[in-house]
């Protein structure tokens, strides 16, 4: 499994390094100034000059590319243009911020997600099936700027039982995550539902019944097992992405993540925080889909078997 | 039942516990949109109410009544001019500390400025100093210092300039302008006003806690050589979202709502009983104007560009998408600028356009663009839609182009954009920020204008360096007059009022002079 593992990270350093190399091409492809934009209304063309050239920004592309490379590799992102930071210093201070929202979204979604699929599954077509998608179809479909809105207004104006917005301590967590996690809950239950449907016409599934098992024991033990298999890819996936940055709901909630600076990076073409925030995301991704994949292992000892084959 | 209710009522106590850290007493709360980056003036050209709250500078500009301001003495206690327009010298107050206990001296003053100056520092804002002898040398790393700059003993300063230059001392009021303390930041190096632990002014408050894109919390300053201020601390908050802003300051988590950030809650304030009371209101001293470039045909053409002029309903514009909030301009000049004088009127005149169109060869009307950003605020877009329908009554078929603001900017530094519609807000209180910015020779080619007037590029250039008020405010009336009437170089459309509302706990909130939402909360206090 260790082996599995490293194979798979050495692989992806190549997908990493064409990443930057496409990104850097593209930032310098399309016009614009980050200095100029950082100065706004306000920038006299001598002060832009300047600062281009004592930023390096004058540099050849290859050149400040593979300076780009050679710092990356020694754990230096460079310096943010318009923040004036390290950009390896502002992405670790904010990605604990992100991890938390991720870790709370995360958790509402598997918590209202998996019974509500399980439930959907076990009680097909009854009440509780239609009201259970009916809530998850809604989660999955609200634009999270709408359900943000909606929550803060019900919560935090009419009822005042939370803050509207902010990160001063863990009661501010709440409305993002719930907002965030029932968007991500919706895709679980409904995945769950079909998984677990699927399962249970399966052979074995009889078989557990046949042999006088109780449908709590053939749902726990034998089929939910296997339809978990299709959600816990979805779920390395989702978490990869809430991690990369939940963009709409840090800007209103006025949670300091990954998210906004990466925003922040794309408006001001800030190129050195766009390529640590893109190389960090990239990252964050290849390894959900490393956690997914050694999660198989674990729920499926065939996949587990293929593993230890194809490691060297 | 009962137990379901006595739990929802102990869940909303707990919350309202859990909320209550925010509604501190004697402490103002107020939000930006964006994170203002650092604190030091020097390193940004957009986010002020850092330095103007935790810095000082030699001169301040105070407001004296809504749009008007003076300049007063700051950490210079007087000043002396020379006779040739071209020496400064500043007697500096004696006594007063920076953050950290330290002493202000002359010396702090001569290495403030010289680090702005100095290349290594990257700094943004050295345009307010590059009239100082020595200058551009330093800039350029030709010298190791500034020949200009002088610390004649302790307490005395004495600065050179180049050539006479009327605005230096409106400068120096600028928030670019703060003053530092010269060990404490030659110790904080390139992290200088990032980090409460690298800042340090003589300001009113002390920056204490800053986390990047959430908040920043400033203390009262008990030293302050003014006085104390009224606030024990002021929390500056991050909120991007305008939604959010509003919930935030009707659930009263927020003191201070700022109606630039949601213009369209305008009506909403003004107009509801709970809160028309507590809108505080003020001139912003800006221009809204419409660019003309006459590198661009058909605007190389002055009867088109009078057209242009005629054939825009400023009024409604003001009226439909300001909600009548500010004041039709006509010059160069908006409201509350030294030697601002009313001009004459632009009158709406499609028909009369018309004519003038079809005198300069079209009569049959004329293709133009309108260009805009699209990362600007909607206001922008909504704007050229309105004046695209107004000029197509003149016989303009106006095409509103739509670019990313880097290629804007790229395109206009030399001169190639379309007609755009911006707002210049002043930097500081004279009116070469207006007239060298955009009529001047680099000005009027940078800012797409290539008004090629050559008695306007003297007449500004000459303008920088007349010493006598009002022979330099008539000047600049004259060529007010030249650059609208007869060149038609721009069409000036408006200067707005900047609304606040307020919760009823917080007083003495003055709109500052120039309406802008950076400002010192110095003198404002919370019941």
């Amino acid at each position: 499994m260790l082996m599995f593992a490293i194979r798979r990270i050495v692989i992806s350093i190549p997908v990493l390094i064409g990443i930057t190399a496409i990104l850097f091409v593209m930032l310098n492809v399309v016009p614009g100034d980050p200095i100029a934009l950082l100065m706004k209304e306000h920038a006299s063309p001598e002060v832009i000059e300047r600062v281009r050239a004592q930023m390096h920004l004058d540099d050849p592309l290859i050149t400040r590319y593979f300076r780009f490379l050679w710092d990356a590799v020694q754990g230096d992102l460079g310096i943010s243009i318009k923040l004036n930071r390290s950009v390896t210093s502002l992405i670790m201070n904010a990605f604990p911020n992100t991890m938390m929202l991720a870790a709370s979204a995360a958790c509402v979604s598997w918590i209202i997600g998996i019974p509500a699929g399980i439930l959907s599954a076990v009680r097909r077509d009854s009440f509780l099936d239609h009201f259970f998608m009916g809530f998850s179809l809604l989660g999955v479909s609200m634009p999270i700027f709408w359900s943000a809105l909606l929550f803060q207004y019900v919560f935090a104006m009419q009822l005042r039982w939370l803050p509207v917005s902010g990160f001063y301590g863990w009661q501010y967590l709440i409305l993002p995550a719930l907002v965030l996690g029932w968007s991500s809950a919706g895709v679980i239950a409904r995945l769950t539902r079909s998984s677990l449907l699927e399962v249970m016409r399966h052979d074995y599934i009889r078989t557990a019944r046949a042999k006088g098992l109780r449908e709590v024991g053939v749902i726990s033990r034998h089929a939910l097992k296997n339809a978990l298999i299709p959600v816990v890819t979805i779920m390395a996936i989702q978490v990869a992405t809430l991690l990369s940055g939940a963009v709409i709901t840090e800007a209103i909630f006025g949670i300091p993540g990954v998210g906004r600076i990466s925003v922040s990076a794309i408006q001001s073409r800030d190129m050195p925080l766009l390529q640590g925030s893109v190389l960090f995301a990239t990252a964050l991704v290849i390894l959900g889909n490393l956690i997914a994949d050694m999660l198989y292992s674990v729920l499926d000892p065939r996949i587990r078997s293929q593993m230890t084959k194809a490691a060297p | 039942m009962t137990n379901k209710i006595r739990l929802l009522l102990a869940t909303a106590v707990t919350s309202l516990i859990l909320i209550s850290p925010a509604l501190a007493d004697n402490m103002l709360r107020i939000s930006y949109p964006e994170d203002p980056k650092t604190a030091d003036g020097q390193m940004t050209s957009d986010s002020y109410t850092l330095p103007l709250n935790v810095f000082d500078r030699l001169i301040e500009s105070e407001t004296t009544s809504p749009g008007q301001s003076a300049l007063v003495s700051g950490l210079a206690e007087k000043w002396d001019v020379s006779g040739d327009g071209k020496t400064y010298t500043f007697h500096l107050r004696q006594g007063v500390k920076f953050h950290d206990g330290a002493e202000l001296t002359a010396d702090d003053v001569v290495y403030t400025f010289d680090r702005m100056l100095n290349p290594k520092t990257k700094a943004l804002g050295t345009d307010i100093l590059t009239f100082i002898e020595g200058a551009q040398e330093r800039l350029d790393g030709k010298a190791e210092s500034v020949s200009g700059l002088k610390a004649v003993d302790k307490y005395t300063v004495e600065i050179k300039l180049g050539q006479p230059y009327a605005a230096f001392l409106a400068l120096l009021a600028s928030p670019q302008a703060s003053i530092y303390n010269r060990a404490f930041t030659e110790k904080a190096g390139d992290q200088f006003g990032l980090t409460p632990e690298t800042t340090n002014g003589t300001g009113p408050f002390i920056l204490r806690e800053y986390t990047l894109n959430e908040s920043q919390m400033l203390e009262a300053n008990e030293n302050y050589f003014r006085g104390r201020p009224k606030l024990d601390r002021l929390q500056v908050r991050v909120v991007a979202d305008s939604e959010t802003l509003r919930l935030l300051f009707e659930t009263d988590e927020i003191d201070v709502f700022d109606l630039d950030y949601a213009p369209t809650q305008t009506p909403y304030f003004y107009g509801n009983d709970k809160w028309k009371d507590l809108v505080r209101s003020g001139p912003r001293v800006g221009v809204y104007y419409y660019n003309i470039n006459q590198a661009k045909k058909p605007f190389d053409d002055v009867r088109v560009r009078k057209a242009f002029q005629m054939a825009i309903d400023r009024q409604t514009i003001l009226d439909k998408n300001f909600y009548g909030k500010g004041k039709l301009e006509d010059g160069v000049l908006p409201r509350g600028v030294a030697c601002y004088a009313p001009a004459a009127p632009i009158a709406y005149d499609p028909a009369k356009a018309k004519a003038l169109l079809a005198e300069a060869g079209y009569p049959d009307g004329v293709d133009i663009n309108l260009q805009q950003v699209s990362s600007w605020s909607a206001k922008w877009s909504d704007m050229n839609q309105i004046i695209q329908a107004q000029v197509a009554a003149a016989g303009f078929k106006a095409n509103i182009v739509t670019t990313d603001e880097a290629a804007f900017l790229a395109a206009r530094k030399v001169g190639e954009t379309d007609a755009y519609t911006q707002v210049w807000s002043a930097d500081f209180n004279d009116p070469d920020n207006f007239f060298y910015t955009f009529f001047s020779e680099s000005g009027s080619k940078v800012r797409a204008y290539n008004n090629n007037d050559p008695e306007v590029f003297s007449g500004v250039e000459k303008a920088r360096s007349l010493t006598n008020p009002e022979e330099r405010c008539k000047l600049y009336q004259e060529l007010a007059a030249r650059i609208v009437d007869k060149d038609a170089a721009w069409v000036p459309l408006f200067s707005l009022d900047h609304s606040y509302v307020v919760q009823p706990r917080v007083k003495n909130f003055v709109v500052p002079w120039n309406g802008w939402s950076d400002m010192s909360y110095y003198k404002v206090e919370v019941e």
